[in-house]
């Protein structure tokens, strides 16, 4: 009797664990799909006359020391003796305004629009996370930039688990010679460096391809290296499935295989698939941002992860602009999240194996 | 084709269900010792018979029952014949075997609670069975799958359809196996073991569910079982295996009232008899048959049962016992089968 009460509050927690962890992914994604919305402003757009601004501070009491209920910013300006140096010239407040008018995009890459969830009136500007070397909004472009690199570890997620699942099935299911080849291509591919892949395979390109281009080879090529080890994992779970008592009983039924598959198979592997797909995402995202940090990614000036955090490859930016490395926090966070999620879906498979 | 074995052409006239000509199977991947399961096995069924298939575990009983439905596994090497309705089964291509599985012959399981799915509904898992072999629509078949479970005297169907076999006891869960294997009325039902592990009183109703179908949809029956128990009374013909082969087989009254294999004498004294009127035990211990089954791929020349048998002479050692028909109907094979 203790021992099951002690087993429900283990259950009861992972469940919150993967709630918990479910939300969280849910809400960055969320803020990444709606990300022209939640940004002030467009990734591209330069404001050559402000680079390297700190991030913005909002302000509550003003220099009278009157508090005031909704935020305001003060204007940055350059200091005249210092490059590169701001301060707040505190002659004016600018209040923060909810769903102001400002450049048009397009609300989940649907429906044009140009209102957004926050701004301040001109000359003001609001840098949520700083401005980089053109004087670009940093924060609008992580939220830009997460599509390409979210977008990108998806589809390759896509990829490496729909060729991981049809060639583990098939390996797993048809066993024999089959089996033997698939597994030992699967090996080939274990063993792969796929950075030096990449790096080769981006060698025998022209050196100028479109970003839409170089954006969906990335994802073939990230996406197709890592299929090995769903495989694997996919077909040690058809294996033992395909073996168990209901599906012989249910082949002396009159079952076929495309049945068998359907019904008594592939329903086994899916907790499988869930987890490789929580661990797999943020691996790939990692894997795009480190090709665009190396340059063989994403070419300026579309925005993602990688690109952005390529600033960094200068010292002088390492060293003094501590906000450039504000992409980098989103990366942490969105592996954290995924990285929990993977772990509380194998405790629960764990939990309930047949 | 095999040589038809003795007194074998003077039957031919009746129509048999399924006859099994010569059945041999051995396991083992290429290159390697194959394993013999079934050797030279010969078995006749009509319809509407009960056979009983009795034997000790490891004789091959249910190997026979895979091969007859062509599911023994990939490394199976299978010779002889299977003719079922004068079709020869071996050799069919899956598709045409796929149609006679469920719909023509079926197989009752010796586990149901591992032969069914442990993550779809009772009732569908039926109704899939009626689906898979007639045209019917998703509602007619589920009602289908109810009557059936109404048939094998499940009175409350309707909460058993919509059950998971995890909710069920172990004798409902025979039932579900016994009215999954029927839904499509098929002619031949092979039960392996279907009261394994339940206790006397239940194995009496599943007993009393078979025959009750068998009555009902004129089913022949091939009932494997290491209980010759369960057979009197139930079966009209007794067949007795022993390492892959059949000893003796005939009518069960003659089975078990005059049996002519040592090896059938021994089995059928293992049966426990109730004291007497007087109070009086019966005598001692109950006889048993002193060692195991052997190793079928360490079989020797002589008859396979020699090193148990208590009448065995310097021919056992030598020579394989041909199959003997002392009697209309009863064919043994054994030297000494008349002592």
């Amino acid at each position: 009797m203790k021992t099951g009460k002690m087993m429900t509050s283990k259950t009861m927690t992972n469940k919150a664990k993967t709630r918990a962890a479910a939300m969280v992914l849910v809400l960055l994604h969320g803020i990444i799909v709606f990300g022209g919305f939640i940004a002030p402003g467009e990734p591209a757009s330069q404001n050559r006359d402000f680079p390297f601004v700190p991030p913005t501070r909002l302000h509550f009491v003003d220099a009278q020391g009157h508090f005031h209920l909704r935020p305001f910013v003060y204007q940055s300006v350059s200091r005249p003796e210092g490059l590169y140096e701001y301060e707040e010239s505190r002659d004016q407040e600018y209040p923060i305004h909810l769903f102001v008018e400002g450049p048009k995009y397009k609300i989940a890459g649907l429906f044009l629009s140009s209102i957004h969830l926050f701004g301040v009136e001109a000359p003001a500007q609001i840098f949520l996370a700083g401005s980089d070397n053109y004087g670009r909004d940093q924060f609008s472009r992580i939220l830009y930039g997460g599509r390409i690199s979210l977008g990108a570890g998806l589809l390759a997620t896509g990829i490496s688990l729909s060729l991981g699942l049809l060639l583990g099935t098939i390996s797993g299911f048809y066993g024999r010679w089959v089996d033997e080849s698939v597994m030992r291509i699967a090996e080939l591919f274990l063993v792969l460096p796929w950075l030096y892949l990449l790096l080769a395979v981006r060698a025998f390109l022209p050196l100028h391809i479109s970003p839409v281009q170089t954006f969906f080879l990335l994802i073939a090529v990230i996406g197709s290296v890592g299929w090995a080890r769903p495989a694997r994992l996919v077909r040690g779970v058809v294996l033992s499935a395909r073996t168990r008592k209901y599906v012989l009983a249910s082949r002396g039924f009159g079952a076929s295989d495309s049945y068998v598959l359907r019904r008594h198979v592939l329903p086994h592997t899916y907790g499988v698939l869930l987890t490789q797909a929580a661990l797999l995402v943020p691996q790939y995202v990692i894997a795009e941002v480190t090709l665009s940090f190396l340059g063989l990614g994403l070419s300026e000036p579309l925005p993602s992860w990688g690109n952005l955090l390529a600033n960094l490859q200068q010292y002088n930016v390492l060293v003094s602009y501590w906000w450039m490395f504000a992409p980098a926090m989103a990366l942490v966070v969105f592996s954290l999240g995924y990285l929990a999620l993977a772990d509380a879906f194998h405790k629960r498979l764990q939990s309930v194996t047949v | 084709m095999k040589s038809i074995p003795i007194g074998r052409s003077s039957r031919d006239e009746i129509p048999r269900l399924l006859r099994v000509c010569g059945l041999s199977v051995k396991y083992g991947a290429d290159g390697q010792a194959l394993e013999a399961a079934l050797r030279q096995l010969d078995l006749e069924i009509s319809a509407g018979e009960v056979v009983g298939i009795l034997g000790e575990s490891g004789c091959g009983k249910s190997t026979l029952a895979l091969s007859i439905l062509g599911l023994l596994p990939a490394d199976a090497r299978v010779d002889g014949s299977i003719l079922f309705r004068n079709e020869e089964l071996l050799g069919m291509s899956e598709a045409q075997l796929r149609r006679i599985r469920g719909a023509k012959i079926s197989l009752i399981n010796q586990e149901p609670g591992l032969a069914l799915s442990p993550v779809m509904r009772v009732g569908e898992q039926i109704a899939e069975v009626i689906g898979a072999h007639s045209g019917l629509k998703r509602k007619a078949r589920k009602q289908e799958a109810e009557a059936m479970l109404r048939a094998v005297n499940l009175t409350n169907a309707g909460r058993i359809c919509a059950a998971y076999p995890h909710q069920l006891s172990g004798g409902e869960l025979h039932r579900v196996a016994i009215g999954q294997a029927l839904a499509c009325r098929p002619d031949l039902v092979i039960a392996d073991e279907p009261t394994r592990s339940l206790d006397v009183i239940v194995q009496a109703e599943i007993l009393g569910v078979l025959r009750n179908l068998k009555q009902k949809f004129g089913t022949a029956l091939i009932f494997i079982t290491h209980d010759p128990a369960l057979l009197v009374g139930f079966a009209d013909r007794v067949v007795v295996m022993y390492a892959g082969r059949a000893v003796e087989q005939g009518p069960s009254s003659r089975m078990f009232g005059r049996p002519l294999h040592p090896y059938t004498k021994g089995l059928l004294n293992l049966v426990a008899r109730v004291p007497r009127r007087d109070g009086s035990a019966p005598a001692g211990l109950l006889p048993v048959i002193p060692g195991g089954p052997p190793y079928l791929e360490a079989l020797t020349s002589g008859c396979a049962f020699e090193p148990r048998c208590s009448r065995k002479t310097e021919i056992c050692q030598s020579e394989d016992p041909e199959e003997l028909m002392p009697e209309a109907g009863h064919r043994v094979s054994c030297f000494h089968h008349g002592s």
